[in-house]
């Protein structure tokens, strides 16, 4: 009845909105026309609710709402424009919803447990990867019995093939999250004496590859391969870090795979859909964009499409999961501009992924594993420069120029301000004083400083490295069943929406003894 | 823009006589260093010269040391990207004419020293350099 009402009402208004809409003095504004468009557009969508062939994940690490934010204007501003109104790609997506990033035990998430939300549907504790809650960090033992099933594991069963790529370590949290389960994250390349019921992350993602359900992995974290006692001499001098004695590399290559560690043997590789692949790229993380160089290593656009090339010749389909893993290290940083240029990075690699795949079959998502302390200033006027000064906003706008006045705003203390700011880390205008204290003031600054690839945007709490926060995160998608991205949601809903889109309603990985069984809702 | 206008006005420097430079004031560790991470045009010139750079003092390795790092940004340790610290590859190894006091690792210093490129190893510290600053003095910039 009450529903019945309210689209009557509905109706009511749209009908009375048609005929004012006729003597509208805003009529030929583009705003008006353009948001006209987007109605009909918006209007004329029809949910796609065909099984999903492929899944295509992509996380930016720590790109929150606010740090998409600046990348947006950044490079629109790098074309030329204010910034504002440019649109990247994944913001063209057609659905979008919310994601609560808390882990179990954490207001402020880290990026294993989240990560791990997403490939198993559960929310996770704080530095662990895929084990339950009745697992404990750093508690070896607590694993057995506790491992929860990841999404590569059920699609690898459907016969699907399975791919994972980074700019960070292979190793790093957000990729061990496809393929590895562990009461730590840090336990890269050794687990603790005595620990038997897992292995290290490294040896797991090579076990998963021979076990055939990780077809293909690049990224970064070379070391984390081989055993100190090597130096790998032609690739950079890379010195191991294991204390095994192993050399996973090898064992890698002695069971089939096809390696590659720099743009040269990336693109000689056959990506045939059949070799197993590992790139890695880098002793660690691979380069900042900002930093990086076409002929050292791929940039993360160029993997994924290698990787979609590889995966779409299984007639099956595939999931990757995709990380442009350094957002979040330029955050830490406190460095804006390789937070923003990374940031482009990761919209490019979206783009590759979108170009590359069909709608009616491919699933892609967007979205972060969680934000960080970045925050911004006002009031500024429109083209500040995102890096740079917040302008103040032009009133003389009586020829059309809608752009910023020529003086920046300044602080209660005659000084001016960056658009961005941190709330904490190595930017604190608090400096350590001689007898231990910390005090001090907001250094003056002028636009070309504040807009240096070096530069820290100022903070406030001081600290060696910048905080992630709580807040929540966009998810945007395309492609089948992406239409159940909608309203605000939990982070580990995502892996529903991907199962449900490749399995469909009847649940075929939770039959299948999948992660579905600790779900909250089934658990009860 | 901003980047062609840098790239114009590093360029635009470079055709300065060696030297020059320094009395424009201190150059950056990037002026250094080409992107991938060849010594620059400008750090081949001024080699066995001395140079002022401005940069940032890593938290040093040992007490009472002559030595420490100069690093291009405040050496930020984040446990979420490292499990342990980390240098960066394009640091710049200080051998300082005194024993150093310590500066907090984010407030911006500028270092003149003796340019001496090529590998070197510390041969107490075990530190490993490609370039370095010898004789050096610093100052809060």
């Amino acid at each position: 009845m009450l529903k019945t009402l309210l689209l009557a009402s509905v109706a009511a208004l749209v009908s009375t909105a048609a005929i004012a809409q006729e003597s509208l003095p805003q009529e030929s504004s583009q705003w008006f026309t353009d948001a006209q468009a987007k109605i009909k557009e918006v209007m004329a969508r029809q949910p796609n609710t065909k099984r999903a062939k492929n899944v295509i994940l992509l996380i930016a690490d720590g790109n929150g709402v606010t740090t998409n934010y600046a990348t947006r204007l950044w490079m629109g501003q790098q074309e030329g424009g204010m910034g504002d109104d440019f649109v990247q790609p994944q913001e063209a997506f057609p659905y979008l919803a919310l994601a609560k990033t808390y882990n179990i035990n954490a207001q402020t998430p880290d990026s294993a447990p989240t990560a791990g939300s997403m490939n198993t549907g559960v929310k996770q504790l704080f530095n662990t990867i895929n084990v339950s809650d009745k697992a404990v960090f750093e508690d070896c033992a607590s694993v057995k019995g506790n491992e929860l099933e990841t999404f590569a594991e059920m699609v690898s069963k459907d016969g699907k093939s399975v791919g994972v790529l980074t700019t960070a370590r292979l190793t790093h949290a957000t990729p061990a999250a496809v393929y590895a389960k562990t009461a730590a994250r840090d336990w890269e390349d050794a687990v603790p004496e005595g620990c038997t019921a897992q292995k290290d992350i490294a040896a797991q993602l090579v076990d998963q590859m021979k076990a055939g359900v990780i077809d293909l992995a690049m990224g970064g974290g070379r070391r984390h391969f081989i055993d100190k006692s090597i130096t790998l001499s032609e690739e950079e001098n890379t010195k191991g870090k294991r204390t095994d004695g192993k050399n996973l590399i090898d064992e890698a290559k002695a069971a089939g795979a096809e390696y590659a560690w720099n743009t040269e043997t990336f693109k000689n590789l056959k990506l045939d859909g059949k070799t197993p692949v590992l790139g890695l790229f880098e002793d660690s993380h691979m380069k900042y964009e900002a930093d990086r160089t076409d002929e050292d290593e791929p940039s993360l656009a160029d993997m994924t499409k290698a990787a979609i090339e590889y995966l779409s010749k299984n007639d099956k389909g595939y999931y990757l999961e995709i990380e442009g893993g350094r957002v979040d290290h330029a955050n830490h940083d406190g460095n804006a501009y390789r937070a923003v240029t990374d940031g482009a990075a990761f919209s490019a690699a979206v783009a590759m992924a979108d170009e590359m795949t069909d709608d009616e079959d491919t699933l892609i998502i967007v979205t972060a594993d969680h934000e960080h302390s970045i925050a911004l200033n006002g009031y500024c006027g429109r083209g500040s420069p995102i890096l740079g000064l917040c302008y103040e906003v032009n009133t003389a706008t009586g020829e059309g120029n809608m752009k910023h006045a020529d003086t920046p705003n300044l602080g209660a203390d005659n000084k001016p301000y960056t658009v961005i700011g941190y709330l904490n880390g190595a930017g604190s205008v608090l400096k350590e004083q001689s007898d231990k204290s910390y005090s001090g003031s907001r250094p003056d600054l002028t636009d070309e400083e504040a807009q240096d690839k070096e530069y820290l945007q100022q903070a406030l709490v001081p600290m060696s490295s910048e905080t992630h926060s709580g807040v929540d995160v966009a998810i945007y998608a395309k492609g089948p069943w992406s239409h159940l991205f909608d309203g605000t949601v939990e982070q580990n809903y995502i892996f529903h929406v991907m199962n449900q889109a490749v399995h469909g309603d009847g649940m075929d990985a939770a039959e299948n003894g999948g992660a579905m069984e600790a779900t909250p809702a089934s658990a009860n | 823009m901003q980047r062609r206008q840098f790239l114009a006005a590093a360029g635009a420097a470079l055709l300065l006589p060696a030297g020059a430079r320094a009395e424009d004031g201190p150059v950056r560790m990037r002026d250094l260093y080409n992107k991938d991470l060849s010594f620059s045009d400008y750090a081949k010139a001024m080699e066995g010269r001395r140079i002022a750079v401005q940069g940032f003092m890593a938290p040093p390795l040992k007490a009472e040391s002559t030595f420490f790092v100069l690093t291009k940004r405040p050496m930020a340790v984040c446990p979420f990207c490292e499990s342990e610290a980390e240098w960066p590859d394009d640091i710049l190894a200080v051998y300082a004419s005194r024993v150093i006091d310590t500066v907090p690792f984010n407030v911006k210093i500028v270092t003149s020293g003796t340019l001496e490129l090529g590998t070197y190893e510390d041969p107490d510290l075990g530190f490993v350099s490609r370039v370095r600053l010898s004789n050096a003095v610093y100052e809060r910039s």
